[in-house]
């Protein structure tokens, strides 16, 4: 699904970013990618989309190289994927089905399908009542639901995280988590970079840690590892 | 671009117009008036032009003769005048009937020929109309050698004169209006700069979820193509009157002079005006958004 071998990143100011990575994930993984801040997580995540380029190395995602694309052809790629961040980034004057139709707006999908679609996605993550709510009528742990309906919902191959649940409570991040556990039984991979160390440690999935822009430790039943206060 | 897809841009379009109206009231009435100083310039260049080639085509010289030549001198003049080719008609405009003409383009201020006391300065004249204007230049140089005659006069020095007027007119209109389809360009820009940066968490969004720039970029061009023609269709409106108030005008005062008839003339002009107009609007948003799409 995912497959990176001797990817570097240096930026323009110099900062290293990633060194020399190799990372091979396959399809229907549930991977964290853990380490202190500043590791290289973000940097890590942002190349998935091609939202960083790297200074060397190369990607690919389902076969296709990454890198190779044409600028015209990212949006292509992006709809292979399922993004979520950890401000929820959800357009706050459209209520919750016009922010999950979006998505599917936005790739041209029949206006028949966008119904039955955001319907079906918004029972999968329990907020069907909450509909025709507008973001900010809704909790946190609400809002980062919407947004993971919204990256669901046009069927993406791999679900990419960055701190989905940076800014919730335990109690709401724990459904968070489930409803991630959901989406993987059905088969999409989930690369999810988190400083969350009770989900991780509860989670039992694989583990990647960068520290210093390397690759110090992949466990398949992996452990945080680190202090939460780091 | 799919039926549904387009849609969705329209009602974006308008929905943004609605979001920023007051940036787009900046921009339509800046296109407007760009656009009306531009169709102002035209008016007048266009007309100046048209004037310059009536003059050009006028068929009549003038000949004016010494003063205190003898009258079979004058006869003369006439008759080699009449035999000359392509000489249609001659009339003789004696001194008296000559100052007569004077006085009455005087009107009431007939008084101020007081001042010559019974001296009548005006000379004898003929009037000469001739086949085709391609003759003049020929013409005159012989007419101007023939014995009596003082000096023969034609469009030709007014149309000169023109010329160099409609030059002034046209360097000097292309210059500002240049000018001022940049700055309408960097308006409209701008407003779709900002009516972006507003939207910039969506359009960032849009791009997450696999928009393509065009997808993202269409309502943006229709908002400034709409802005654009818009604004051109309020200075043609401006124009439109503007020009038929100065052809009642000219009418009425100045009956001679040759004004390019309102139709079609008008259409062809509001049709240039909101091409250029809505080339503006789609240009300035292109210019804005290529920084906002390069994610």
């Amino acid at each position: 699904m995912l497959l990176m071998s001797g990817v570097s990143k240096t930026y323009p100011s110099g900062a290293v970013a990633l060194r020399n990575i190799d990372v091979h994930i396959k399809p229907g993984e549930f991977v964290f990618v853990v380490g202190p801040s500043g590791a290289g997580k973000s940097t890590f995540i942002k190349m998935l989309f091609r939202e960083v380029i790297p200074t060397t190395g190369k990607i690919f995602v389902d076969g296709v190289d990454v890198l190779s694309l044409k600028p015209n052809e990212v949006p292509y790629l992006r709809r292979q994927l399922g993004i979520i961040f950890q401000d929820y980034r959800l357009l706050p004057d459209r209520t919750v089905a016009e922010n999950v139709a979006f998505a599917m707006r936005v790739i041209e999908a029949p206006a028949n399908q966008i119904d039955k679609r955001v319907a079906e996605v918004l029972e999968l993550v329990g907020l069907r009542s909450r509909a025709d709510n507008y973001p900010g009528e809704l909790s946190g742990g609400e809002q980062q639901r919407v947004a993971i309906a919204r990256a669901i919902v046009n069927d993406p191959l791999m679900v990419i995280a960055d701190e989905p649940t940076g800014n919730l409570d335990p109690e709401t991040s724990l459904e968070i988590m489930n409803i991630f556990s959901e989406i993987n039984k059905n088969g999409t991979t989930i690369i999810m970079a988190t400083h969350d160390k009770t989900m991780v440690d509860y989670m039992q999935k694989r583990v990647i840690a960068i520290e210093d822009g390397y690759i110090v430790r992949d466990e398949v039943k992996g452990v945080y590892g680190y202090d939460p206060e780091e | 671009m799919t039926l549904r897809s387009r849609k969705y841009f329209v009602k974006e379009t308008f929905n943004s117009i609605k979001r920023n109206q007051l940036m787009s009231f900046a921009s339509i009435s800046t296109v407007a008036l760009s656009l009306l100083v531009l169709g102002l310039f035209l008016l007048m260049v266009l007309n100046a032009n048209n004037l310059a080639q009536y003059l050009e085509n006028q068929v009549q010289v003038t000949v004016y003769m010494q003063d205190g030549i003898r009258d079979d001198t004058v006869q003369a003049a006439q008759k080699s005048l009449e035999t000359m080719p392509g000489v249609v008609k001659v009339t003789k405009i004696t001194k008296t009937e000559a100052l007569g003409r004077f006085k009455e383009r005087l009107g009431d201020q007939v008084r101020l020929l007081d001042a010559l006391g019974e001296d009548n300065p005006f000379p004898l004249s003929f009037d000469v109309q001739v086949d085709q204007p391609g003759r003049i230049a020929t013409l005159v140089p012989e007419i101007e050698k023939m014995q009596g005659v003082e000096t023969a006069k034609f469009g030709r020095e007014v149309v000169e004169h023109l010329f160099q007027l409609t030059k002034i007119l046209r360097i000097g209109g292309l210059i500002l209006v240049s000018l001022l389809a940049v700055a309408t360009l960097f308006i409209i820009a701008n407003t779709i700069r900002i009516t972006v940066f507003a939207r910039r968490r969506e359009v960032s969004i849009m791009k997450y979820v696999g928009a393509t720039n065009w997808f993202i970029r269409w309502p943006f061009l229709l908002e400034g193509m709409l802005m654009g023609f818009l604004g051109a269709v309020i200075a043609s409106l401006f124009l439109i009157q503007i020009y038929l108030m100065l052809q009642n005008k000219i009418y009425t005062t100045l009956a001679f002079f040759p004004l390019i008839p309102s139709w079609p003339f008008l259409g062809y002009l509001t049709l240039f005006l909101i091409g250029i107009g809505t080339f503006i609007g789609a240009a300035g948003s292109s210019i804005s958004l290529r920084k906002f799409l390069d994610v």
